[in-house]
């Protein structure tokens, strides 16, 4: 289905817990594309990433997203990853005592069954979790330690985009992903990025700075200001924010409301 | 007199002759001060939130054995030398002067009321010797096995076990109370071991008897200059049960570690309740009691600390955290610290709580289901508990053993806790 876009959001409204943040979104991403939003702190950047993931406490009050053309906010978020949203986390969660590798393997085959196909059995799984690992540089031993427990910020990113690597999603969102990583994090992750890129698949970058789009390079840019998008364009866009600053959209965007 | 009690009295008489002399008055001095004392009730401050009315209305049909019956045949071919694991009647028709002073030393019926029953009622159990530098590397596993009895009539038993660990011996100890069908009565169990100096001795008690079984366990351990012992409590019942810990570090360097897991569910009671008393200087404790409580079940910690005055430069440190997996569900807990030395550390800290949203989520945004996201993290809750045993196969067990009672868990997703997209939607136009 070449002609239906992959995801589809129009007039999304949303609360994150009593607080109206996103006031009549729109956004619709074609597989193949890769789009980034913008957007200064407060904008709604994130409660977009989060309610594309059905997190609890977030709450949409208006508004619709179509997911391969069925509705979206009727799956919950187990569901959702199973069709193939993957939310690559801003702040990845510690889980003492649950080893990493018993929980990559777990949800790989929570998938893998959701899709038909067979579950991976320990031999297969490490083939394919070593395969993988080879490409966000992620040495083994981190393996069998408990997910995310003692990594540093960038072996947390690592870690999210060897899921999404392994998880094999359709539909990518990286929230703010370059926070806290240096030069040579950035580039591994967006390295492992860039391997993803594909025609059956599209991506969504989040981020405040235009830092990462040098490495992952967008087909679309959107700029997002109190709970809307205020402007689209191409990835030259993101240069001329870097240069202009923010206050120069949420200017013309005040002017024009 | 409650039915319980006359019919324990009754029972007893059969073997309340047996043995040598000094095991006699033993039994017979532990019936007075049982029945001068009685079972206790919720008046006492050691039992205020457990009641034991169920086992008062017990009317026994038998005292079951708990002896060689509970030891594997193939034990004791595979022995090392230097230790000696055998019932308390083969020990007493034998050579009972090896035990004569030390049964019943660190179990004192004036102390409780239900060791001073189980010691009126106390006719085999288990004994194990360790001379000095033995050791032995796979786990000495003991099974009470607690089967329905004829005519599903209650049965009580009373297992006694005996440590003797001399100098510098070493070994692993598991006990496991279990039954293959639920099975009406009362299991009554203290264990005595007394660590000789440098003696390193583990002891894993695996509580699993299931509702309507009533639990009683109490351990005492005595550890001499530089000897370590380790406690590892899993209690998966899901009936009434209260876990003693009883243990004295005596000379410096002594050391104990004390970890507890403990699951209730359904209607269960769980009761734990521990004593570490520091008698000499230079010794250190750590205990981590763990607590998921599911259903209706309430779940009660009491870990009291004693620093006696001597006892300069103690290190003890206790942590109890819960999980309620219920709003019906309740824990009780209350660390007791008693310091009467100034130069110490001792740190306690108890927290109840639930599952980590943010750790639920992220599992679920990963495409495992809540249920199972929740088991997770439930098992990793517990894994603190089995990291601590130190013989793999007995991880290996333990492990399979607490994926076996969560998994009869009802996890499903809490009313109240539904996605609130969806719960917005479901409420909307449509």
């Amino acid at each position: 289905m070449p002609n239906v876009p992959l995801i589809e959001i129009e007039n999304l409204h949303a609360n994150a817990g009593e607080t109206p943040i996103l006031r009549g979104l729109d956004l619709e991403i074609r597989a193949g594309e890769v789009h980034a939003i913008m957007g200064p702190n407060g904008s709604g950047k994130s409660t977009l990433s989060n309610v594309l993931v059905g997190r609890p406490g977030y709450e949409v009050t208006a508004g619709e997203i179509r997911f391969r053309g069925a509705n979206l906010l009727e799956m919950d978020a187990e569901t959702r990853a199973r069709e193939g949203i993957f939310l690559a986390f801003q702040y990845p969660v510690e889980i003492p005592g649950v080893a990493n590798n018993y929980f990559l393997r777990t949800a790989v085959n929570a998938i893998r069954s959701h899709r038909g196909q067979e579950r991976l059995d320990a031999i297969d799984f490490l083939t394919l979790l070593r395969e993988k690992m080879k490409l966000v540089e992620m040495p083994e031993e981190m393996m069998a330690r408990a997910i995310n427990e003692g990594f540093s910020g960038g072996e947390k990113k690592r870690n999210e985009i060897l899921q999404m690597l392994l998880l094999d999603p359709a539909f990518c969102i990286l929230d703010e992903t370059d926070s806290g990583l240096d030069i040579d994090a950035l580039r591994t992750v967006a390295n492992g990025v860039n391997q993803m890129r594909s025609p059956d698949r599209a991506m969504l970058v989040i981020t405040h700075y235009q830092r990462l789009l040098d490495y992952i390079v967008p087909d679309r840019v959107h700029v997002l200001s109190k709970g809307r998008i205020v402007r689209s364009g191409g990835k030259e866009l993101a240069l001329e924010l870097e240069e202009k600053g923010y206050g120069w959209i949420e200017g013309e965007a005040e002017q024009a409301s | 007199m409650s039915v319980a009690v006359d019919s324990l009295m009754r029972l007893r008489q059969r073997f309340a002759g047996a043995g040598p002399e000094w095991l006699q008055s033993q039994r017979e001095n532990a019936r007075r001060a049982f029945l001068e004392a009685g079972l206790p009730t919720r008046r006492l401050e050691a039992w205020k939130s457990t009641n034991l009315a169920p086992l008062e209305a017990l009317d026994f049909a038998r005292i079951a054995p708990t002896g060689a019956a509970t030891l594997g045949a193939s034990l004791a071919a595979s022995l090392p030398a230097g230790v000696r694991v055998r019932s308390l009647a083969d020990v007493l028709r034998s050579e009972p002067e090896r035990i004569a002073g030390r049964l019943g030393r660190l179990a004192d019926p004036k102390q409780s009321a239900l060791v001073a029953l189980q010691t009126a009622c106390l006719e085999d159990g288990v004994v194990i010797e360790l001379d000095a530098n033995a050791r032995i590397e796979e786990p000495i596993r003991i099974r009470l096995n607690s089967s329905p009895d004829v005519y599903d009539r209650p049965s009580a038993s009373f297992p006694r076990l005996l440590v003797l660990a001399d100098e510098n011996s070493e070994a692993t100890i598991a006990l496991d109370f279990g039954s293959e069908k639920p099975a009406p009565g009362f299991t009554c169990h203290v264990a005595e071991l007394l660590l000789s100096p440098g003696a390193r001795i583990e002891l894993v008690q695996i509580q699993a008897e299931p509702a309507p079984r009533i639990h009683f366990s109490s351990v005492h351990a005595e550890v001499d200059r530089g000897a370590r012992f380790d406690s590892s409590v899993a209690s998966l019942s899901d009936g009434l049960l209260r876990s003693e810990l009883d243990i004295r570090l005596i000379a410096p360097g002594a050391e104990t570690g004390m970890n507890g897991f403990f699951l209730g569910r359904g209607a269960g009671h769980v009761d734990h309740y521990t004593t570490v008393e520091h008698a000499a200087p230079h010794c250190t404790s750590a205990q981590e009691y763990r607590g998921v409580l599911a259903d209706h079940a309430k779940g009660i910690f009491r870990g009291r600390v004693i620093v006696r005055p001597d006892a300069q430069k103690t290190d003890a440190r206790q942590s109890n955290p819960n999980l309620l997996l219920s709003s019906a569900a309740s824990v009780d807990t209350r660390p007791q610290l008693e310091i009467y030395a100034d130069d110490v550390r001792a740190s306690h800290g108890s927290t109840i709580g639930q599952l980590d949203a943010d750790a639920l989520f992220f599992l679920r945004a990963r495409g495992i289901a809540e249920p199972e996201a929740r088991l997770l993290l439930t098992h990793a809750f517990a894994s603190a508990v089995v990291e601590a045993i130190r013989n793999p196969s007995l991880r290996a067990d333990l492990t399979g053993r607490i994926d076996e009672a969560l998994g009869q868990l009802e996890l499903a997703p809490r009313s109240g806790s539904r996605d609130p997209v969806r719960a917005s939607r479901d409420g909307g136009s449509e």
